[in-house]
C-alpha cells in the first residue's frame, strides 16, 4: 500500500529528527579536544571525569536532586488526597478545584518564577530557597493530581466497599486498600513530577542566588560562557539518568498508559 | 452522599490552600500589577509596551514562530501517527516510548545538540558544503531558522502523542470502511481521519503553541539577542533592565496569547463536532 | 492540617534541605563576573578562605544583571562585596547601594597606581584591574591586519562579527569608540549609530558575556569581536590563531572596581578581602594566569606575560572613559541601539 509506505517513511524521519541529535551529544561527550568539535579529533573520558569532579556541577546536581525530591514529596502529600477526593466525593465545586489544581500547567513557568521572586522573595522577605521549592512543588502538583486521579478512576469502588463491610476504618481503607492498588499511578506520578522538576528551567531562572543554582541553570550558564565538551559530558549523564528512570518505569509500570 | 462535602473538603483543603498561597496569590497579584499606575489603575503600561516597534516585532515573531511550529508539527505528525497505528500493537509501546523519551530529557541538553549541528562549522553546513550544495557555509545558528528547528524538535512529541492517542480512540475499521466505499487516501484523511481526531489536534496544537510561546532555553541558546522572543524579552526586562511595568505586561501578554489560542482551537473543534 | 502548619512544614523541609552544606563558618558573599572562575578560585577564593577561616560564596553574572539584582534586593541585601565595572559602580552609588571604604583597613592600597586608588570618588571603591577594549580577530581568516575600528566594515567580514550587546559593559564603550572613529563627539553620537546600523550585514550576533565570544571563536562562528583585554586569556585558550588589534584611534580603557555593599554584616571581612584582592601575591597570580592585568605597582611580570595584558605603559597612554558620562548617556543609547541596531 502506497500511503503506508509514505506514513512509515514519515515516522522514521520523525524518530530520526527526535533521537539523532542525542547521538551527537553522546559522541561529543567522549571528546578529547579542548573545544567543541564535531566529530571530535580524538576520544577520551576525561570530560566525563572532569564534570563529575567539578564542584559547582556536583553542588548544583545535589540542589536539583533535593529540589526534585522535595517538590515531588510535597506534590504527593497534597495531591494524592485531593485526587482521591475529586474521584470519590464529587461535590459541586469539583470542576473548579480540578481546574485550579492543574492550572500551573498552563501558566508560563517564567511568569511563575518572576511572580514568586517579586511577591515572595522581594516583598515577602522569604528566602529564595523556599520560593524555589514552593514554585517547583506547585509546578509538579498537577502531575500528582492527574496521574493518580487516572489511576484511581480505574480502581473499582467495590474493593473499598468490601473493605468497609469487613469493618475497616476510612484511614485503614485508604492506606491498606487504595494506596497499594494505585501504586503504579503513584510511581508514574513520582517519576513525572521528579523528572519535570529536575529538568525545569523557567521557574528556576529567577529563583537562583548565591550558593543556590539548579543543574539545568548551571548548565545554561556554562553553555553561554564556554566552548568545551563538558556540557556534552554533563548532558549525556543527565540524559542517561533520565533514560534509566523512564525505561525502568516503562518496563515495570507501563508509564505510557499514564501520559 | 449528603455527608460527602466535609470529607471532600478535608482532603482537598491542603492542596487548594497550598496552590492558592504559593501560586494563585503571587501570580495573580503580579499579573494584576500590570494595571497599576502611579496614581490609580489603567492600561498605560500596555500602551507604553506596544508603542515600541521593537516590542511589537518581538510579539509577532513569537506568534509567527509558534504558529509555524504548530502547523508543521501537525502536518508531520499525522502520517507518523498513522504509521504507528498501522505498524500494529506489538511495536506501539516501543514507539511511544521513543517519542516520550525526548520529553523526559532536559531541554538544555536538547538545545545543546543543535549548537553542534547548526553551527557554521556544524554538521549541516559541513555536509552541504562538502556535497557541493552550498559554495560557502551559511549562518543558521542565531537566526529564526535555528529557533524554529529547536522548538520543532522540542514540541513535536506533544503533537505526535496527542494525535496517536486520538487515532487509538478512532472506531475500529472506520478507515477500512471508507476505503471499501471507494475513498482515496486524501479523502480518507480529510473526510474521516481529520474530523474524528479534531480533539487530539486541538490538544496537541494547544500544547505545542503554548510550549513555543513560553519556551526560554531554545530561543536563548539558538536565537540569541538578534532573535528575541517574548520569553527572552521577559528575562531581559526582569533581569537586566529591571523594567517592572514591562515585565508584568509581557507576562500578561504571554498568558493571554496562550489562553486565546487555547480558546480559539477549542471552539473550532467544538464547532466542527 | 492548616495553612500555618503547612508553611512551617515547608520551611522546615526546605531549610533542612538547603542548610546541609553550610556549617558554622562565616560566609562572605561576593558579586562577581564569573569569567575564569576556576582560576579565580585557585588564586583568590581558596587562599582567602584559608586566611580568613571563612567561606566565600559567589553570585556571578554580567554587570547589568548583577546590578539589577543588587537594586532589587536593596532593602534586604544578600551580597557583601561587589566587583563591578566602573560605570556600573557609579550607577550603584547613584542608587545608594554602596558604602564608603575605610581605607585604613586596606593597607595594600598604597601599592596600587594612583588612578586605581579612588576611581569612583569619595572612596566608594578601589580598582583591582584596568583594561583596554580592542578587536580580537582570526589571523588565519583575515590576512590584512585590523588597524582601525573602521576595518569592521570590510565586506569580507559579512556575518562574521559579534558585537557586545548594548547592556553589557563593553557595549557603550564600543559605541563611543566607533563614534570617535567616524568623527563624532560626546554631544553628537549620530555618526556612530549610523555607521553601526550600516554594519548590520556583518554582525552575526550580540554577546552578553565575554566568555560567549570565546565560544563563538572556538565554533568558527565569528572572525572578529571587540572585547576587553581581561578576556584575552580566555580567547587564547580556544587554540585558534588570534591577534589583538593595535588600533590607530588609540586605546580606550575601563576599570573594574571592588566595593562594599551597604547593609553588609561582614564589613571587616569585606575590607580584608579587598585588601587581599589588590595584594601583590594575588595580583601576580591573576596576571600570570591572564585573568586580570595588575594595578599593583610592586608586581613584576615576565615580558611574555606582560605582552598579553594591559600594562603600565599602556595605562599611561590610555584614555579612561568618563564613567559619569557613560552612565548619563546609557539609557538613551540602549533605546537607540534597540531601535536602530539590534533588530
Amino acid at each position: 500500500m502506497n500511503s503506508f509506505a509514505f506514513t512509515k517513511w514519515m515516522l522514521w524521519l520523525v524518530l530520526f529528527f527526535l533521537i539523532a541529535p542525542f547521538s551527537i551529544v553522546f559522541i561529543t561527550a567522549f571528546s578529547d579536544d579542548n573545544s567543541l568539535l564535531f566529530p571530535p579529533s580524538s576520544y577520551s573520558v576525561r570530560w566525563l571525569l572532569s564534570v563529575m569532579q567539578t564542584e559547582i556541577f556536583v553542588s548544583s546536581l545535589i540542589t536539583s536532586l533535593w529540589l526534585g525530591f522535595g517538590a515531588t514529596a510535597i506534590a504527593l502529600v497534597f495531591g494524592v488526597p485531593a485526587a482521591y477526593a475529586l474521584q470519590r466525593y464529587p461535590v459541586p465545586e469539583t470542576e473548579w478545584i480540578r481546574t485550579l489544581l492543574t492550572s500551573p500547567l498552563i501558566i508560563p513557568g517564567l511568569v511563575i518564577g518572576v511572580a514568586l521572586l517579586k511577591q515572595f522573595v522581594l516583598l515577602g522577605g522569604n528566602s529564595v530557597n523556599l520560593a524555589l521549592l514552593a514554585g517547583h512543588a506547585a509546578l509538579v502538583l498537577p502531575y500528582a493530581v492527574r496521574v493518580v486521579g487516572a489511576s484511581l478512576a480505574n480502581l473499582p469502588r467495590d474493593i473499598e466497599d468490601a473493605a468497609f463491610s469487613l469493618g475497616a476504618s476510612r484511614a485503614q481503607v485508604f492506606w491498606r486498600v487504595v494506596l497499594p492498588n494505585v501504586r503504579g499511578g503513584l510511581a508514574a506520578a513520582t517519576v513525572l513530577a521528579f523528572i519535570n522538576s529536575f529538568n525545569h528551567v523557567p521557574v528556576s531562572l529567577f529563583l537562583t542566588g548565591p550558593g543556590i543554582t539548579t543543574l539545568p541553570i548551571r548548565m545554561l550558564l556554562h553553555m553561554e560562557s564556554s566552548y568545551d565538551p563538558s556540557i556534552a559530558a554533563l548532558s549525556m549523564l543527565v540524559i542517561l539518568f533520565s533514560m534509566v528512570f523512564v525505561f525502568v518505569t516503562e518496563r515495570v509500570l507501563g508509564l505510557s498508559r499514564y501520559m | 452522599m449528603t455527608n460527602n462535602r466535609p470529607r471532600a473538603w478535608l482532603l482537598l483543603f491542603p492542596a487548594t490552600v497550598f496552590l492558592l498561597a504559593v501560586f494563585v496569590y503571587p501570580v495573580g497579584v503580579f499579573l494584576l500589577s500590570s494595571f497599576r499606575l502611579e496614581n490609580g489603575v489603567g492600561l498605560d503600561n500596555y500602551f507604553t509596551f506596544f508603542s515600541s516597534e521593537v516590542n511589537i516585532e518581538v510579539y509577532w515573531r513569537t506568534v509567527r514562530i509558534a504558529l509555524l511550529v504548530t502547523l508543521v508539527s501537525a502536518v508531520v505528525s499525522y502520517p507518523a501517527a498513522l504509521a504507528i497505528m498501522q505498524l500494529g500493537a506489538q511495536y506501539r509501546g516501543l514507539l511511544i516510548g521513543l517519542i516520550i523519551l525526548p520529553l523526559m530529557i532536559s531541554p538544555v541538553a536538547r538545545s545543546f545538540a543543535w549548537l553542534v549541528v547548526l553551527g557554521r562549522e556544524g554538521l549541516i553546513n559541513k555536509t552541504l558544503v562538502g556535497t557541493g550544495v552550498l559554495k560557502e557555509s551559511i549562518p543558521i545558528l542565531y537566526t529564526e531558522n535555528a529557533v524554529f528547528i529547536g522548538l520543532l524538535q522540542l514540541m513535536l512529541p506533544l503533537m505526535l502523542l496527542s494525535l496517536t492517542s486520538a487515532l487509538e480512540n478512532l472506531p475500529r475499521d472506520v478507515i477500512a470502511a471508507a476505503r471499501s466505499l471507494g475513498a482515496n487516501s486524501l479523502q480518507v484523511f480529510t473526510r474521516v481521519i481529520l474530523p474524528l481526531t479534531r480533539d487530539g489536534l486541538t490538544i496537541g496544537g494547544t500544547l505545542v503553541f503554548t510550549g513555543c510561546v513560553t519556551a526560554y532555553v531554545t530561543p536563548a541558546l539558538l536565537g540569541g539577542p538578534r532573535v528575541t522572543m517574548l520569553a527572552t524579552l521577559l528575562y531581559q526586562k526582569a533581569g537586566v533592565t529591571v523594567d517592572e511595568a514591562a515585565t508584568t505586561v509581557i507576562s500578561m501578554v504571554m498568558l493571554l496569547t496562550t489562553l486565546a489560542v487555547n480558546a480559539a482551537l477549542k471552539s473550532r473543534s467544538r464547532g466542527a463536532a | 492540617m492548616n495553612k500555618k502548619v503547612m508553611l512551617v512544614a515547608g520551611a522546615v523541609i526546605s531549610s533542612a534541605i538547603f542548610s546541609l552544606a553550610v556549617g558554622q563558618q562565616r560566609t562572605l558573599t561576593i558579586s562577581s563576573f564569573g569569567l575564569n572562575q576556576p582560576l579565580i578560585d585557585k588564586n583568590v577564593t581558596r587562599p582567602f578562605e584559608t586566611l580568613c577561616n571563612c567561606k566565600i560564596v559567589y553570585e556571578v553574572g554580567n554587570n547589568a544583571d548583577r546590578l539589577a539584582k543588587l537594586i532589587a534586593r536593596k532593602n534586604n541585601p544578600n551580597i557583601d562585596v561587589a566587583l563591578l565595572g566602573d560605570y556600573f559602580a557609579q550607577a550603584a552609588i547613584r542608587e545608594g547601594l554602596l558604602d564608603q571604604l575605610d581605607t585604613r583597613k586596606i593597607p595594600n592600597r598604597n601599592q596600587i597606581y594612583d588612578f586605581a586608588k579612588n576611581p569612583l570618588g569619595n572612596d566608594y571603591g578601589v580598582a583591582f584591574t584596568a583594561y583596554t577594549i580592542s578587536l580580537a580577530y582570526r589571523t588565519d581568516k583575515i590576512s590584512t591586519p585590523l588597524t582601525s575600528w573602521r576595518d569592521l566594515w570590510r565586506p569580507e567580514l559579512k556575518g562574521r562579527i559579534a558585537l557586545p550587546n548594548i547592556t553589557t559593559t563593553q557595549g557603550p564603550p564600543v559605541v563611543f569608540a566607533v563614534n570617535r572613529a567616524y568623527a563624532g563627539t560626546d554631544s553628537n553620537v549620530n555618526p556612530g549609530f549610523q555607521q553601526l546600523a550600516a554594519l548590520k550585514p556583518n554582525i552575526l550576533t550580540f554577546y552578553n558575556q565575554s566568555s560567549q565570544v570565546a565560544s563563538l571563536f572556538a565554533q568558527d562562528e565569528i572572525w572578529v569581536a571587540p572585547i576587553g583585554r581581561f578576556a584575552w586569556g580566555t580567547m587564547l585558550n580556544t587554540g585558534k590563531p588570534l591577534a589583538w588589534a593595535r588600533l590607530r584611534e588609540g586605546q580606550i580603557g575601563l576599570m573594574n572596581t571592588v566595593s562594599i555593599v551597604k547593609g553588609t554584616k561582614n564589613e571587616d571581612l569585606a575590607h580584608q578581602y579587598i585588601n587581599f584582592l589588590i595584594s601583590k601575591e594575588v595580583q601576580l597570580a591573576q596576571a600570570n594566569d591572564l585573568v586580570d592585568s595588575p594595578i599593583n605597582k610592586t608586581v613584576q611580570l615576565k615580558p611574555a606575560k606582560a605582552a598579553q595584558l594591559t600594562t603600565l605603559g599602556e595605562f599611561a597612554n590610555m584614555r579612561f572613559l568618563d564613567a559619569k558620562y557613560l552612565l548619563g548617556v546609557r539609557d538613551e543609547w540602549i533605546a537607540r541601539w534597540n531601535k536602530e541596531i539590534a533588530r
